[in-house]
């Protein structure tokens, strides 16, 4: 129960990948949307920690050393706390 | 032969790992009903042992959203028509991204298939700081794991020496759903062994990871099957729990469990540290205007290149052509044999395969920002545009290709994972004018314009490539809200690869495939083409001592090629053109160009040597062609009207047969081609008859 609502709050004090500041260390905390399993599978999974290196139209986000650049749409499925 | 299947992210180094297992050799050919490469060679091990590898298409995952993709997850089912099922697969894996790459190792473990890791650029990780616990990770995996550097050939020995005989023994399942899944996946296994199926857990598996597969139409699954699954999922659903959701989940939960024991990062961390010399590129390539600079200055030397450095080769090819025809009139006796071969044969085939060097070089460039990595950054700042009117950047590609021919440019769809735009880029790709219809724009653009410099005349022509383009993204927005596809708009991600030096071996074994390819459509469906529309222009033969049979130009307005352009006259007049004009248009029809050469007959001008002296020819012959009242045909309005037409009409059989390939049906190749038809004739009667008012 204790370890629910911990969880839920650390969603709640969550931001969305599309908001955080370009230039952070940001952890993924939920993937929430539509395209959720193409996300994970090209490398945005949970827990994992990835850093945002360019906003815009399309951001610039590097995974595991790798670039991927995502549309803003898809940046609000992923749900990120800063580390 | 056994198949050993290769399998790998993009970007995993798979295809430099294949050329190295294989030498040279290698075979291309199609998988059936479907224009995606089957692409394997003969791989021998130590032992002598001989195995068929199949280099499979590129995929992050066995969730296909492309076609090419479908073709990986379908030969690793065994779903594959014409396809055996691999007796083991070799996974290819980046070292350096090892948390991203283990995902499509996991799926394949699930097929239940012998499965051997390539652990790729093992010296990139190490460079990047990340430490592999290389004994551990395969004893995790309960299959082999061989460190290797592709590029330099390092570890593909000991990869062939961990496929002898017999080979590894199958890993099991790593993860663990939750009960209600598992009872689903136990119930669906069931029912397919009770079916026969082969690999019945493997496909229990999919069916319920992949919403797509259990919904879209399997000539390998029983609909009974399908169904099942999908009431099972639904029962999961209705107990809270998403199948698809939940096994990508635990999927991923054991990939990270496994790499913080097996991979652990130390030192510097590229993606924690500074940029990388490829992010500090991208600061300036993707910049918003430094960015475009480079790309519209980069796109003016692709261009460039393609009309000025290709006149060499294509003359050549033209020489080639000739004394193949002059040899042909010395060693055959006159006759319709001979005519046949010189003017249907080697003329018609000649007329298309002189544009491969254009072909080749649009491709040689299109290699070159491939392997460096560029074009992703390019299709990235396209997005921008594109976007606009209801396209992706991954559409960038296919369309660029257009501009050497539609035809590639329609099979590059095949890796765009939306169905919608892939549709919305085939409709639109063959607008972008293909270098079929420079013979064209060189003729007309020379007649409109004879006055002026060559400055003046490369500047139009540029603006009719800005007409087909700008039409094209136009179509796109207007067709985007009708074409049906998947309810959930699409979005742009994509991997940007590190810029890396050009791989030229690659980008040669590429262009020779291709012009193997070209020159085998050259001498199949072309020729075909070529020898029926031969027959047309050349039968019924005039009757001897007619004028016809001194007289050329009479002897095919008698044909049954110039019967078609009477009687297509009352269609083609209203645009400006006579009988001669619409003749030519109808041989067109099969393939742009032949344009010219019909043209040059209908006014009877002699064959040249040089094609300006040629062109000059024609342009003078043309000028003075009159109407019966004594009115000039060729006047800068009919001209501009034919210019127009072919910038829209899609006068390429060929490409109608891909379409139709491609899109699975007829609807939409029929469909193109009467639409741009019909754009086109209404473009051209618009320009004709609108000027005709105002002048």
């Amino acid at each position: 129960m204790i370890a629910d609502i911990a969880s839920d709050l650390k969603v709640d004090s969550a931001m969305t990948l599309s908001k955080a500041s370009a230039g952070c260390q940001l952890r993924i905390r939920q993937l929430a949307g539509s395209a959720c399993q193409r996300l994970r599978e090209i490398g945005f999974c949970e827990e994992l920690e990835i850093s945002k290196l360019s906003d815009g139209r399309n951001m610039i986000c590097s995974v595991c050393g790798t670039r991927l650049a995502l549309s803003k749409k898809l940046g609000d499925q992923v749900l990120v706390e800063m580390v | 032969m056994e198949i050993i299947a290769l399998v790998g992210n993009p970007n995993s180094g798979k295809t430099t790992l294949f050329n190295a297992l294989t030498g040279a050799n290698q075979k291309t050919g199609n998988y059936p009903g479907v224009t995606v490469s089957r692409v394997s060679g003969v791989l021998r091990t130590p032992h002598g042992n001989k195995f068929e590898l199949l280099d499979l298409p590129g995929c992050y995952s066995l969730t296909p959203k492309a076609p090419d993709e479908r073709i990986t997850r379908d030969v690793l089912l065994g779903d594959q028509q014409g396809s055996e099922l691999p007796s083991a697969v070799v996974c290819v894996v980046d070292a350096s991204n090892l948390e991203r790459h283990l995902y499509l190792v996991l799926q394949v473990i699930d097929l239940g298939l012998p499965v051997v890791v390539a652990l790729n650029k093992v010296d990139l990780a190490e460079k990047l700081g990340l430490r592999i616990n290389v004994e551990l990770l395969s004893e995790e995996l309960g299959l082999p794991v061989v460190p290797c550097q592709a590029n330099r050939g390092k570890g593909v020995l000991d990869l062939k020496h961990a496929m002898r005989h017999p080979l590894p023994h199958p890993s099991r399942r790593k993860w663990q759903a939750s009960k209600q899944t598992e009872s689903a996946i136990h119930d669906l296994t069931a029912k397919l062994e009770s079916e026969g199926m082969q690999k019945p857990s493997a496909h229990a598996v999919h069916l319920l990871a992949d919403a797509g597969y259990r919904g879209e139409d399997q000539p390998a699954l029983d609909p009974s099957i399908q169904s099942l699954a999908v009431d099972l999922a639904s029962v999961c659903a209705r107990e809270g729990v998403s199948t698809e959701e939940e096994i990508s989940q635990a999927r991923t939960q054991w990939v990270q469990s496994i790499c913080k024991v097996a991979a652990r990062r130390q030192g510097v961390d590229a993606q924690a540290g500074g940029l990388t010399t490829s992010d500090k590129i991208d600061q300036v390539l993707l910049h918003p205007v430094w960015g475009w600079a480079f790309f519209v200055g980069l796109m003016f030397v692709v261009f460039w290149s393609i009309f000025s450095l290709s006149e060499y080769p294509m003359g050549w090819v033209e020489m080639g052509i000739d004394a193949l025809k002059q040899g042909v009139s010395t060693l055959m006796p006159d006759g319709d044999v001979k005519d046949l071969v010189n003017d249907g044969v080697i003329g018609g085939v000649g007329s298309v395969v002189i544009f491969l060097p254009q072909i080749l070089l649009l491709l040689f460039f299109i290699g070159l920002m491939e392997t460096t990595g560029y074009m992703a950054r390019a299709a990235l700042l396209m997005d921008g545009v594109m976007s606009k009117v209801g396209l992706s950047g991954r559409a960038f590609l296919p369309l660029l290709s257009s501009y050497a021919c539609a035809i590639p440019g329609i099979m590059a769809t095949r890796s765009m994972d939306s169905a919608k735009q892939r549709l919305l880029t085939i409709l639109i790709a063959p607008w972008m004018s293909c270098t079929a219809r420079l013979p064209v724009y060189s003729l007309l653009i020379g007649m409109l314009l004879a006055g002026y410099g060559a400055a003046v005349q490369a500047l139009v022509l540029g603006g009719i490539y800005g007409l087909g383009t700008v039409s094209a993204l136009f179509a796109a927005w207007l067709l985007a809200p009708k074409v049906k596809g998947e309810e959930e708009v699409s979005h742009f991600l994509m991997e940007l690869p590190s810029y890396s030096k050009p791989d030229v071996s690659f980008i040669v074994r590429h262009l020779v495939e291709r012009a193997w390819s070209f020159l085998r459509k050259a001498g199949t469906v072309i020729l075909g083409l070529c020898i029926l529309l031969w027959a047309l222009e050349t039968y019924p033969k005039p009757k001897e001592g007619s004028p016809a049979a001194d007289d050329p130009a009479l002897a095919l307005e008698q044909s049954y090629m110039g019967r078609m352009g009477h009687a297509i006259e009352p269609l083609v007049k209203p645009l400006g053109y006579d009988w001669r004009t619409g003749t030519a248009l109808v041989a067109a029809f099969a393939a742009r160009e032949v344009f010219n050469a019909n043209l040059a007959i209908s006014y009877s001008v002699e064959e040249a040597d040089d094609e300006d002296k040629f062109l000059e020819q024609l342009r003078g012959k043309l000028a003075k062609a009159t109407w019966p009242d004594g009115r000039k045909v060729y006047t800068p309005l009919t001209t501009m009207s034919l210019l127009v037409f072919f910038v829209y009409a899609l006068q390429c059989l060929p490409t109608t047969v891909v379409v139709r390939r491609e899109t699975g049906s007829w609807k939409w190749a029929i469909g193109q081609l009467v639409g741009m038809t019909a754009v086109a004739w209404l473009a051209a009667f618009t320009v004709y008859q609108v000027g005709s008012l105002l002048s």
